[in-house]
């Protein structure tokens, strides 16, 4: 493969640039070229049919092309970016929730099957009422609304999409967030460990590595200034992430977290849902400090 | 050709632009609005574009609105450019209220009275509160 090294590969980089950079990187096409043993055909978890039609609303209509199957370059990883010479990205979905709400902010069809409704979440006594004093003023003190950065789960449901740079000669992935204050988050693929005296982050520190399709990303070290998800599951600086990226085929990403804090919960837990591929779009300026006139606005007060 | 336009306004309209924020802290979706007014200000900007029109009551008061929009990227593609709506202006807007009591209404369409022109503001009611 040809060395990416010194080529001034930085954050700033454009899907443009990342697609001519997909071409240079020999990529393997569409098919079984993963010879780590990747279980192949659908997941058993996931109705994608289902997805695909409560994905309706999205703006990406009903008429879009048939699904591909799962990309993966040459050395048989998953691609998580877009086929060779073509442009796309992750759409943020901001209707999932990691466990079920009726009264809460969620899509359930786009919610995995296998979620906790929310009475059977491990909330600690604290824990659960605080989530419950955030349902119950809609979300108006969302730190995210502050334009905060949004840690695990937050960013992965947050309008304007996001994208994974693959940058294996660096042995890390970047993930750009669009709809925020200009966030990103590093993964670490070199097989490094958390280092010991963690300062917490809105990000934390992540390691990841490859589990079949799935890119399993270990996250410690967050702070507690932000909310797991949009609609205020809590966390503290104890929170051990366990995320799963798994990309079932050309237009979903299936989203899986499992919150291992024992600050907030009495054991751990997994939520997560699926995530839908933008054909053709590409990340857009978008800097939530620009004009932000909405806080003030924060009544809260009941949802009807 | 009108009813061209009405059809791609209601596509447009209908087309939703999830809002970085609750839409039911900030808005009573119980408290529809419409106001007919005069732009006096126009804010392009993330993470929603603002604009602001003087609204003259049957007395003859004048009061300035404030309206949110979607973001720029949201409007752009519902049809808008930044150049759209202009100082001057007369529009018509079908909003939403504020819960707080202010001046201020999420907009779900513009008109331009000049044209007639209906568009959607990529507002995230009805999609997520």
């Amino acid at each position: 493969m040809k060395s990416l090294r010194g080529t001034g590969f930085s954050l700033s980089l454009s899907a443009a640039t990342f697609t001519l950079l997909a071409l240079v990187i020999p990529i393997g096409a569409q098919g079984p070229t993963n010879d780590k043993g990747s279980p192949k055909g659908p997941d058993p978890t996931v109705d994608l049919n289902v997805g695909r039609l409560a994905g309706a609303p999205n703006r990406r209509g009903k008429n879009r092309p048939p699904a591909r199957p799962t990309p993966h370059y040459a050395d048989g990883r998953v691609n998580l970016g877009p086929f060779p010479g073509e442009k796309g990205m992750w759409e943020g979905n901001a209707g999932a929730t990691l466990a079920t709400n009726v009264r809460g902010l969620d899509n359930p069809a786009m919610n995995l099957p296998t979620n906790l409704k929310i009475a059977d979440v491990p909330f600690l006594p604290w824990a659960r009422a605080v989530y419950n004093y955030r349902q119950a003023s809609t979300t108006k003190d969302d730190p995210h609304v502050r334009c905060k950065p949004s840690g695990g789960p937050r960013m992965f449901h947050t309008p304007y999409g996001m994208e994974f740079i693959d940058m294996p000669d660096q042995k890390r992935i970047t993930i750009i967030g669009v709809g925020g204050p200009h966030t990103w988050r590093t993964i670490y693929m070199d097989g490094r460990e958390h280092p010991k005296d963690l300062d917490p982050t809105f990000a934390g520190h992540s390691v990841g590595h490859y589990e079949g399709d799935a890119l399993v990303v270990d996250t410690v070290g967050f702070n507690e200034k932000f909310w797991l998800t949009r609609e205020g599951i809590p966390l503290t600086e104890h929170l051990h992430l366990t995320e799963r990226f798994t990309r079932l085929d050309s237009d979903t990403l299936k989203y899986e977290a499992t919150i291992d804090d024992p600050g907030a919960y009495s054991k751990p837990w997994t939520g997560g849902w699926l995530i839908n591929w933008m054909a053709g779009e590409e990340p857009y300026e978008y800097v939530c400090q620009d004009n932000n006139r909405d806080v003030r606005h924060m009544y809260g007060g009941p949802r009807d | 050709m009108r009813l061209l336009t009405t059809a791609i306004a209601i596509v447009l309209a209908a087309a939703p632009s999830w809002a970085h924020h609750s839409f039911a802290a900030e808005y009573d979706a119980k408290k529809p609005i419409k106001l007919k007014g005069i732009v006096t200000k126009v804010d392009w900007m993330n993470p929603h574009v603002y604009f602001y029109i003087d609204v003259e009551d049957e007395k003859g008061n004048v009061t300035n609105w404030a309206l949110e929009m979607g973001p720029p990227n949201g409007l752009q593609r519902a049809g808008w450019t930044r150049n759209t709506m202009q100082i001057g202006d007369e529009v018509v807007v079908d909003g939403t209220l504020a819960k707080d009591g202010s001046k201020q209404a999420n907009a779900r369409s513009v008109t331009m009275a000049s044209t007639g022109k209906r568009l959607g503001a990529a507002s995230s009611e009805g999609t997520n509160p």
